[in-house]
């Protein structure tokens, strides 16, 4: 997109004319790439303003929060753990998003597949990695199915609004990992609600030295291409994006739409379950309460500006590491609170959601 | 009232269009798809702001910026679409948006007389106590042009009216008409139908382009004449050279009752092989409420089948119980030797109906037919993404897909950039063009059409009649379901009459004529 007159919005003149039909993809891709960055900046803008407010140096806030993930190792092991969880709840919200559902339960579905894992991870703590890990993993991925599929399940066959049973249904699992960390297999002296250790056979290796990433990284990379793959290349992806573009016109033409809809917050529900397996083989060793941190709602911002583009998930997802990674760093060396950083995030959503409008503006004055 | 300008610059859509219409006068507003009448119109309602340009009415210049000037100012429109609730009364309907209604409490004697009163000065009958969801479009129409004659209209605007009318109540539309313009008012009719604009309008105004190209007096033009400003000489000159079979017919189809070129090949309707056969139909709409009941049809290969009938007596539920889209409630359908739906329980799904070579094109291009967000290539594929010709390897092939598209778009002269271009920013000539693209590219043995060239330019209509007559020519049999009844009897080798789910007529090419047919599409049976 170097040659190509990437008109920012606000510039531009006949943009009516210019527009992506003409000159086809470099074009189209600058029209799609450019909002972002926009907004990127923007958000940035207003942030700093906030942190002038509040008394602090923006640009030293900004520097903490943007070099973190990248000045040590430890940082970058950091981003790539996060980054793991958060592109999952993104699946997890933006596949069923492609058919036109909202899974708002990625934390619910996250949870169960943790307390799966870690079922399996303490019950057979003996096995070995080579059994005992794919267990673990896979445990995971059904659980968080299963319970995505209750909603899935209420959806297709009695029409029940998959909004409200997927965020009900997190609550239902709030209650039961706070059972399981307390009751069933609780961790005493943990003086938090904890499960017992899994077993060392339920733990993903680390790549490299210490600090290094866990192999949860290369199971999360796997699941980008697949998914890509999956949305694009097989007729059930293709039908999915058709559902989610004209509901109507793809049960007029032979797509079996609520079943569909259906299988969406399943495979949805299953990556979220995965990623709660993988966050206790992986970084915990072990369920927790909170466990679940904010990756719902990081995984809706991350969806929603990927805009269902399935190629653009995981590279947002990273921004928001990043972002994420660096709040808490910032807060240390900047004396700003870390909420700053989800005012930042949800400003740029604000921004990249806001830029359609504006483009739409520019191209059609027709 | 002196005379209504408008002036437009910049904005494509109407590139300074002037118009004046005088008092006591039907102005019709002529031109193709896209030519701009809607949109004048709409500015002059105050549903769109000119960039430029100034609207008089009675001498005074007059700021409209909002429907509400416009009313105020005395301009009233009746849309395509009605904007009424479906579970008020007509007298609701009405009044409904008016100001003074005192307060809390609703007093709506005196606006139900006055709508009596109204009714009956203009000849629109209505039931003021009606339940607007209860009423058929010829009398919901009726509620339209009442509103605005409540709110004082001395300037009526009428988008397309005849769109969904039996002949007989294009009559009685036509006399409302005079008598409005009679007590002085001004009626400005939107159409492309060349013979109503002759029998109504004291002048009209032929745009194209969003361009005014001129404007005669009814006396002093004829149909043919009308028809060549209105789509310009190519076509036209096309049209004449008589070779054109197809050309002649859209005009034809325009201008008035001429016969139609006897290329049409009389099937004999005995021979059922590889045709459709349905049988004992039941079918529901989508309120649960049987409409067809006992209903069989049968089509041959190669016959076009037109069925005519105002809108609303079952051609949706119809179309989409034959294309496989709404479940049977009983009944057989076969298509040649598959039997689609019968005696074992429940029709199949879509897909199998799909797969089986029904092909439907529905009414509703925009809701129905396509993916708008979606690029043409994506949405050429839809419906056949499970088939093996665009797979490779088990995954589709979208350089294949790709390439399928650019020869459709060819074949088919859709106007775009090119596969990529996203089908929501296709004109309606052109998401035609794309939806019957993808009905031909599965070889059809059954072709559904629903309004098939409704909305569309003459260029497009020509073009779609072209290719249901080609499809015929192979073999395909087709189901033509159309409320322009010029189009039917155009095109049909046979023709039925529907009214509320009944057969109640049939004609074969060249039979009946549009006052039988008329006459059977409000329900009365033929005698036979």
């Amino acid at each position: 997109m170097s040659e190509t007159t990437t008109t920012p919005p606000g510039a531009g003149p006949q943009p009516g004319e210019q527009l992506a039909r003409t000159s086809g993809g470099t074009l189209r891709m600058a029209w799609a790439v450019v909002p972002y960055f926009v907004s990127v900046l923007l958000a940035f803008v207003a942030g700093g303003v906030v942190i002038l407010l509040l008394g602090n140096d923006p640009f030293r806030a900004f520097e903490s929060v943007l070099t973190t993930s990248f000045s040590t190792q430890f940082g970058l092991v950091e981003t790539m753990h996060k980054w793991v969880a958060v592109v999952l709840c993104a699946y997890a919200f933006a596949i069923p998003l492609a058919t036109g559902k909202f899974n708002i339960g990625a934390e619910g579905q996250l949870l169960m597949g943790a307390t799966a894992g870690v079922a399996m991870g303490i019950v057979f703590s003996d096995l070995p990695m080579v059994v005992l890990l794919p267990v673990v993993l896979l445990a995971g991925v059904l659980a968080g199915a299963f319970w995505a599929g209750i909603a899935a399940f209420l959806l297709v066959r009695f029409q029940v609004n998959e909004i409200l049973s997927t965020v009900l249904l997190n609550f239902v699992s709030f209650a039961f990992i706070d059972y399981v960390a307390s009751h069933v297999w609780p961790d005493r002296g943990a003086g938090h609600p904890a499960t017992i250790r899994v077993g060392e056979g339920a733990l993903l290796p680390r790549l490299g030295d210490a600090p290094s990433v866990h192999a949860g990284v290369i199971v999360a990379v796997v699941v980008c291409v697949l998914v890509a793959i999956g949305m694009r290349r097989t007729a059930t992806g293709f039908e999915m994006t058709a559902v989610g573009a004209n509901l109507r016109a793809s049960l007029v033409h032979g797509i079996r739409t609520s079943r569909l809809a259906g299988a969406g917050l399943v495979v949805g529900g299953a990556l979220g379950g995965l990623a709660g397996a993988i966050e206790v083989a992986g970084v915990h060793g072990k369920m927790l309460e909170g466990m679940q941190s904010n990756f719902l709602i990081l995984g809706i911002i991350v969806g929603l500006m990927a805009r269902g583009n399935m190629v653009a998930v995981p590279f947002v997802a990273f921004g928001i590491a990043v972002l994420e990674v660096g709040a808490s760093s910032m807060q240390r060396t900047a004396q700003v609170p870390v909420e700053v950083v989800l005012i930042i995030e949800a400003l740029i959503l604000i921004f990249v959601l806001l830029s359609d409008v504006v483009r739409d503006r520019l191209r059609g004055a027709s | 009232m002196t005379g209504v300008q408008k002036r437009f610059g910049a904005v494509q859509a109407l590139k300074s269009v002037d118009l004046e219409v005088a008092e006591n006068e039907v102005h019709g507003l002529l031109g193709g798809n896209g030519a701009g009448k809607t949109t004048l119109m709409n500015v002059l309602y105050g549903l769109y702001r000119a960039d430029q340009g100034e609207v008089e009415i009675d001498g005074v210049k007059v700021e409209i910026g909002a429907p509400r000037d416009a009313i105020d100012a005395g301009v009233g429109m009746v849309h395509q679409t009605f904007l009424q609730i479906d579970t008020y009364t007509v007298t609701e309907n009405i009044v409904l948006g008016t100001e003074n209604l005192g307060g809390l409490r609703l007093d709506l004697a005196e606006a139900r007389a006055r709508i009596v009163e109204l009714s009956e000065r203009f000849g629109l009958a209505v039931n003021p106590e009606a339940v607007v969801e209860d009423l058929p479009v010829g009398i919901r129409q009726r509620v339209e042009i009442l509103k605005a004659l409540y709110r004082g209209s001395k300037i009526l605007i009428l988008d397309e009216p005849t769109t969904n009318l039996t002949p007989q109540e294009v009559d009685d539309l036509f006399g409302s008409i005079r008598a409005m313009v009679d007590e002085g008012m001004s009626v400005i009719l939107i159409t492309h139908k060349i013979r109503e604009t002759m029998s109504v309008c004291d002048r009209m105004t032929v745009m194209r382009n969003g361009e005014h190209i001129a404007t005669v007096d009814r006396s002093a033009t004829g149909p043919e004449e009308l028809a060549a400003i209105m789509v310009g000489k190519d076509v036209a000159a096309e049209a004449e050279e008589g070779d054109s079979a197809d050309g002649a017919l859209v005009v034809a189809g325009l201008v008035g009752e001429e016969g139609l070129g006897d290329h049409h090949v009389v099937v004999d309707p005995t021979q059922q092989d590889g045709g459709l056969r349905a049988t004992g139909l039941r079918v529901a709409n989508d309120h649960g409420v049987t409409l067809f009941e006992d209903f069989s049809l049968t089509i041959a290969p190669g016959e076009v089948m037109g069925i005519a009938g105002v809108a609303g007596n079952g051609q949706v539920e119809l179309a989409e119980a034959i294309s496989g889209v709404r479940p049977l409630l009983g009944g057989t359908v076969n298509l040649g030797a598959r039997e689609l739906a019968g005696t074992r329980g429940a029709g199949r799904p879509t897909i199998d109906w799909l797969s089986a070579g029904v092909a439907y094109v529905p009414e509703d291009r925009h809701r129905d037919g396509i993916l708008p967000t979606r690029s043409i290539t994506e949405n050429l594929l839809l419906g056949s993404q499970r088939s093996a010709a665009v797979k490779r390897r088990g995954l589709l092939d979208w350089k294949t897909a790709r390439q399928n598209a650019v020869e459709a778009i060819a074949t088919f002269s859709v106007q775009t950039s090119g596969p990529n271009a996203l089908a929501g920013d296709l004109s309606g000539g052109n998401i035609q063009r794309v939806i019957l693209a993808r009905a031909f590219a599965r070889k059809p043995r059954l072709l559904v059409l629903h309004n098939p060239t409704r909305g569309l330019d003459i260029g497009s209509t020509q073009f779609v009649y072209e290719q249901v007559r080609h499809a015929a020519s192979t073999g395909c049999a087709v189901l033509l379901l159309s409320e322009d009844l010029d189009e039917v009897i155009a095109l049909s080798d046979r023709i039925m009459a529907l009214y509320s789910g009944r057969n109640t007529g049939e004609w074969l090419r060249g039979e009946g004529d549009r006052y039988e047919i008329g006459r059977c599409m409000t329900g009365l049976v033929k005698n036979s």
